[in-house]
């Protein structure tokens, strides 16, 4: 049974019962091998069924997510809770759909996935002359369908190979991370030597501890695309209505951010894995800025959230709430190697996790550095630190963008949940707090 | 879930070089409300089953999962394991094996005093709809702005077979509140996002006291945005709450327990650890003990046999100041040749078993809150946080307060804003010289894994007393 015919057979249930639906059936098939101290430590592989059901009557609804092939009658008893709900500030008609289905698919990465056999994800890519290397990799086919009471009836494929490495040289490490919707494996090469010479430049190097002050900070996209993310996220309606968000009370033409600095959410991209020709109501996608040059271009949404803010869909739809799709910042002029002059004195974050906020809407955060962390003089990296904090406000992060590299590189890892095309960014003043108590 | 069709399964896969099988069945049934300012936005529902393999073939490791329940899907799936396991033999240079243990033939599950299945979905919106109306948003001049409160039940429920003879069935339902709290003062504005959570019915409603909770939660955004002056900085003595003292020991102490962290088979995920260098026996004053025990009743993170069917029981991190036992799955305790702890733990059928915390928390001592304020001459009392975060190492915290006071002479004074405790693990632990008598968990998703595995537990402690660390 198709993955249509699946959409169908739940939508017998439910029609009738309710006003408006949407069902999407998603057919996943997903390779993973994982990697520690040089070796495979587990290879991992999965067969899902994801079915999401979206219900509402009387301005009340009801979402809901079934792994079952078929959920059966369960799909009828959230049918019967929707009239037992209150009608929802949240709810808006559905549109009209206008978005036409659109395939972002490598056959090479479907028929490995459907085969489940993950031996030449095994063989392709040799780990040992990183020596000692940890990470992952994965290739990941979802075959999607949806149907709705507003007429949507489509489908689309799609596939990714993405993955994160991190190679150590005594107590140094780099890490890196790759995405995309095509098979290559020179992408892990890529990766993997990149760890590698991030790892070997701090073995190379004296160590030195990083004083707490205010410095100038060179961001890798490993850790660029971190902290944008949160932007980008912040800049989603739903982070608005929840109380998230640090661009409460902006207006779009508010002047947020360097003008250097331009991010986009490119759904079009079929590049990226979060590539999409229509969002999860049916209106069409489109890549659009969420800051040109520095300035605001407004939140992303929904009907939902464009219904209470009197403002229109961007074609951002998830399930409930907006979504992002894939995230871009534009290039700027300068190459890679160019950055660490212009960077002349500071720090080159290469690495980061665990980033918090104190206030989500002042956007105050704090985030830890990991891996390679150089201290730079004269443009030239002259001794690594072990760790330190970044800290600060994304308002400030944002304007107080200097430079941006030409090379951008398509980021995607823990840290880094969307998928994200990001180059070098260099911050003018960034708070650093130093590492205490050294082991 | 037939237990058989399981059973037959890893009967079935024999042979040379086979040497381990394990099926799991694993079903989360979910059921969310979304209130937002009050009002139900709307209901969430989630039906996530499927059944997981692992099998080991020539010391490779190979896990496959599927929502296919079908006798065939189910075949199909097992066949992945043992080609994933195949290919992974080819690339391992330490083959994998599972400590020989005393594994469970046993079914449990939670007692709930109100069945969430036997409530109908409009009792549970009216119950918990009821408690927000309670709330009084303004307190001049701060405001409550917005908030949203999410309530979760989710019934997991898990099926073990294993090839050398666990059979393990377990019903375990949870309860849990979300919720985000905005509030602003003029220009100022702060928010506060908490979560209280147990395992047992929808009795937990009444339990944990969400309402309470959430009172105290705008109080302390008051007192943050309104009264609260700059912080001190310097080295004084510090007191923490058993919110700060539970998150902490979570970060600082579980993680870096965790065996497969000390290993480095999460190098690249959550990080290292600590523990793989550090050569010092002791890490705290003989005033520290710290457990992990999934075993306590009512906790979020209960269980009673792992995911692996090890009989649970309460593991000791730190023993009056000495570093003590690892948290060991099947895997690493045989790496370590020693036994698993029941520490394997996964969080859905998509999941394989690593090593996890349950609940974690030190342990009480003898001090009376007030005995602990007397000894303190100039310092200052961190009663709730509002951002924290460590290392990959676990070796440096970060703690800033959302509610903070000024100590001076044995008495609480005036509220500070946003202190900043940054501190690594030894100081942390070796400058705290007295623990309260009190014992207070506070409930959280810990973070781990690829894919990501949110896990429920309990982080816990008392009051403590720290001399003489720096702040600011």
């Amino acid at each position: 049974m198709s993955a249509r015919d699946l959409g169908e057979a739940i939508v017998g249930r439910i029609r009738g019962v309710v006003e408006e639906y949407i069902v999407s059936v998603t057919e996943r098939d997903s390779i993973m091998v994982k990697y520690a101290n040089g070796e495979v430590t587990v290879t991992q592989s999965w067969r899902d069924y994801i079915v999401y059901v979206y219900l509402a009557k009387g301005g009340k609804m009801t979402a809901s997510r079934f792994t079952a092939r078929d959920p059966g009658e369960a799909v009828a008893v959230t049918a019967r809770l929707v009239d037992k709900l209150s009608p929802s500030p949240l709810y808006a008609p559905l549109p009209q759909p206008t978005g036409k289905p659109s395939s972002a698919l490598d056959p090479r990465i479907r028929e490995s996935c459907i085969s489940g056999d993950p031996r030449g994800l095994v063989e392709d890519f040799d780990v040992t002359p990183y020596g000692n290397i940890a990470g992952m990799v994965s290739l990941e086919y979802n075959n999607v369908y949806f149907i709705g009471s507003n007429g949507l009836d489509a489908g689309f494929e799609t596939t990714s190979y993405n993955g994160y490495l991190r190679v150590f040289r005594g107590d140094d490490s780099g890490q890196w991370a790759w995405t995309s919707t095509r098979y290559d494996v020179s992408l892990a090469v890529r990766a993997a030597e990149k760890a590698l010479e991030l790892a070997r430049l701090c073995e190379g190097l004296p160590k030195e501890r990083v004083e707490g002050g205010v410095y100038r900070v060179l961001l890798s996209p490993m850790v660029a695309g971190n902290l944008l993310e949160s932007v980008a996220y912040a800049a989603t309606a739903g982070s608005l209505i929840l109380g998230f968000s640090f661009l409460q009370g902006r207006r779009r033409g508010d002047v947020i951010a360097s003008e250097k600095l331009t991010l986009r959410d490119t759904p079009l991209n079929d590049s990226l894995p979060g590539y999409r020709s229509f969002d999860d109501e049916g209106i069409a996608t489109r890549d659009k800025a969420v800051i040109e040059k520095g300035e605001f271009r407004g939140f992303l949404h929904n009907t939902k959230t464009a219904r209470i803010l009197n403002e229109e869909t961007t074609g951002n739809a998830g399930w409930i709430l907006p979504r992002l799709f894939n995230i871009e910042v534009e290039s700027g002029s300068l190459r890679e190697d160019e950055m660490l002059e212009a960077l002349r004195e500071g720090i080159y974050a290469t690495n980061n996790w665990y980033t918090r906020f104190q206030n989500y809407l002042e956007g105050q955060f704090s985030t830890v550095t990991r891996d390679a962390l150089v201290i730079v003089r004269g443009g030239k990296p002259v001794a690594c630190s072990k760790r330190a904090r970044l800290t600060g406000t994304l308002p400030e992060l944002l304007a107080n963008v200097e430079e941006l590299s030409r090379e951008r590189w398509q980021i995607q890892w823990w840290e880094v949940e969307t998928p994200s095309i990001l180059p070098h960014i260099l911050i003018s003043k960034l708070g650093v707090t130093a590492e205490t108590g050294a082991l | 879930m037939d237990v058989d069709l399981l059973r037959g399964l890893v009967e079935s896969l024999r042979g040379p070089g086979v040497e381990y099988v394990e099926a799991r069945f694993h079903s989360n049934r979910v059921t969310q409300l979304l209130f937002i300012n009050g009002g139900l936005a709307t209901a969430f529902k989630s039906d996530s089953s499927g059944v997981a393999f692992r099998v080991i073939y020539e010391g490779g490791l190979g896990f496959s999962a599927t929502s296919d329940l079908s006798r065939e899907g189910l075949r199909a799936a097992l066949e992945r394991a043992l080609a994933s396991a195949r290919a992974s033999s080819t690339r391992v240079k330490s083959r994998v094996r599972m400590s020989p243990a005393r594994l469970g033939s046993a079914r449990y599950s939670v007692l709930e005093v109100k069945p969430l299945d036997s409530l109908d979905v409009e009792d549970k919106i009216r119950e918990v709809g009821e408690r927000l109306k309670t709330l009084e948003l303004v307190k001049e001049p701060v405001r409550v702005t917005s908030y949203t409160v999410a309530y979760t039940e989710n019934i997991e429920s898990k099926i073990l077979v294993t090839s050398d003879g666990a059979l393990v069935e377990s019903t375990v339902p949870r309860v849990s509140i979300l919720y985000n709290i905005s509030a602003s003062s003029g220009d100022r504005r702060a928010n506060r996002w908490n979560m209280v959570a147990g395992s047992g019915g929808f009795e937990l409603v009444d339990r944990l006291r969400f309402d309470e909770e959430m009172r105290d939660d705008i109080e302390s955004l008051y007192i943050n945005l309104a009264k609260a002056v700059d912080p001190p900085r310097g080295k004084m003595d510090v007191i923490l709450s058993p919110e700060i003292v539970g998150l902490s020991v979570h970060e600082s102490i579980g993680h870096p327990s965790e065996a497969d962290r000390v290993l480095g088979r999460e190098a690249a995920q959550a990080g290292l650890s600590y523990r793989r260098d550090y050569r010092e026996p002791f890490i705290g004053s003989e005033a520290v003990t710290v457990y992990d025990d999934p075993t306590i009743p009512g906790s979020y993170g209960f269980y009673l046999y792992d995911d692996e069917g090890v009989p649970a029981r309460r593991r000791v991190l730190i023993d009056r100041g000495r570093l003590a036992e690892l948290l060991h799955n099947r895997e690493t305790a045989s790496v370590y040749n020693t036994e698993s702890n029941a520490s394997a733990r996964a969080t859905d059928y998509r999941s394989e078993p690593i090593v996890r915390m349950a609940n974690t928390y030190m342990a009480p001592g003898d001090y009376r809150f007030e005995e602990l304020l007397e000894g303190v001459k100039m310092g200052v009392y961190i009663r709730k946080y509002m951002e924290w975060n460590i290392d990959d190492y676990r070796w440096v915290a970060r703690y800033v307060g959302l509610e903070a006071y000024m100590v001076r002479n044995g008495r609480l004074e005036e509220p500070v804003r946003n202190v900043v405790l940054e501190i690594d693990t030894r100081t942390y632990y070796s400058s705290i010289d007295a623990v309260g008598r009190d014992l207070e968990f506070s409930a959280g998703t810990c973070g781990k894994g690829e894919p990501p595995q949110p896990m429920p537990v309990w982080m816990g402690g008392p009051h403590v007393r720290l001399r003489g660390v720096v702040v600011g």
